[in-house]
């Protein structure tokens, strides 16, 4: 991996304003990004239970990005692709990071978003 | 994982603390303690605890998920280390007068800085508009005042007692 930085690449534009998946109006977005959360039809307490074990979960999620920021990250891409990167945030939705220092086979990228959907696997050491 | 995205938080609470053998898209499989499955994008969160190392933690995506295989069931000693790397960021535990000596250390580090401030039991309140409250760190500090808070927050950054 080249160490040396690069400077941010103008690719020519896409269709629409804004491609490449990120345009919270694009069907790609609207696709990934639920509206709303399913959750079992029942009584009071089926619910409840439910909900409890959402926040639990959820809660320990975001300890884990807590625990991983400003940390640099191995990101296990499709197509073989690995990458690392120094973790910023992360979107409500865990569909996009924002990262610095990226590293690729092309150089240093400053500061990026990476796509979710486009791992596999990430990992940090605590 | 076939509907693995689809399950609810109750069935994924039953994977916790339970050492798990995963197998991802390209037929990555990774081992691990299960510390959460988040439940909004189904993702595992798998630590490793290599004796006297630091653990190392692995998030596997949730669409990416082909197979989860339980090996091994709880165990109440990984649980509670599991707990405590991430449930600790970093606060170490501080004793009742270790406190008592930040919480001084930092009222007087702020009437030196002119800004009036007086202890109430366990919190300091600054200028009458912000609390401190312990262990006394920039984190700490409340207030409905965003031009103090962000004053204060760099006064407590830069006591010169509490370098860490």
């Amino acid at each position: 991996m080249k160490k040396a930085p690069v400077t941010v690449l103008r690719l020519p534009r896409g269709p629409d304003p804004n491609s490449r998946g990120f345009d919270p109006n694009s069907p790609r977005f609207i696709a990934l990004c639920p509206t709303s959360i399913p959750s079992s039809a029942g009584e009071g307490a089926c619910i409840e239970e439910e909900q409890r074990s959402r926040s639990e979960l959820r809660e320990r999620f975001l300890r884990t990005l807590i625990k991983m920021s400003n940390k640099p990250v191995n990101f296990d891409m499709y197509e073989g692709v690995q990458v690392r990167a120094k973790f910023g945030a992360s979107d409500i939705d865990v569909l996009n990071f924002q990262v610095s220092e990226l590293q690729t086979p092309i150089g240093v990228q400053k500061e990026a978003l990476l796509r979710c959907h486009d791992m596999i696997s990430f990992s940090f050491d605590v | 994982m076939h509907g693995w995205c689809e399950r609810k938080p109750p069935e994924w609470s039953t994977y916790l603390s339970k050492l798990v053998k995963v197998t991802a898209h390209s037929n990555q499989q990774y081992e691990g303690w299960v510390f959460t499955v988040d439940p909004v994008s189904a993702s595992m969160v798998l630590v490793t605890l290599p004796e006297g190392d630091r653990a190392h933690v692995r998030v596997v995506l949730g669409h990416a998920v082909e197979s989860v295989e339980v090996l091994q069931e709880e165990n109440k000693g990984n649980t509670l280390r599991l707990a405590s790397l991430f449930l600790a960021h970093g606060a170490e535990a501080l004793s009742p007068e270790e406190l008592k000596k930040r919480r001084q250390s930092l009222r007087q580090w702020i009437e030196k800085n002119h800004i009036p401030v007086k202890e109430e039991g366990e919190m300091l309140r600054v200028a009458n508009v912000l609390t401190i409250s312990s262990p006394y760190g920039v984190d700490d500090c409340s207030s409905s005042n965003e031009i103090i808070l962000s004053r204060v927050q760099s006064l407590v950054q830069s006591n010169p007692e509490h370098k860490h």
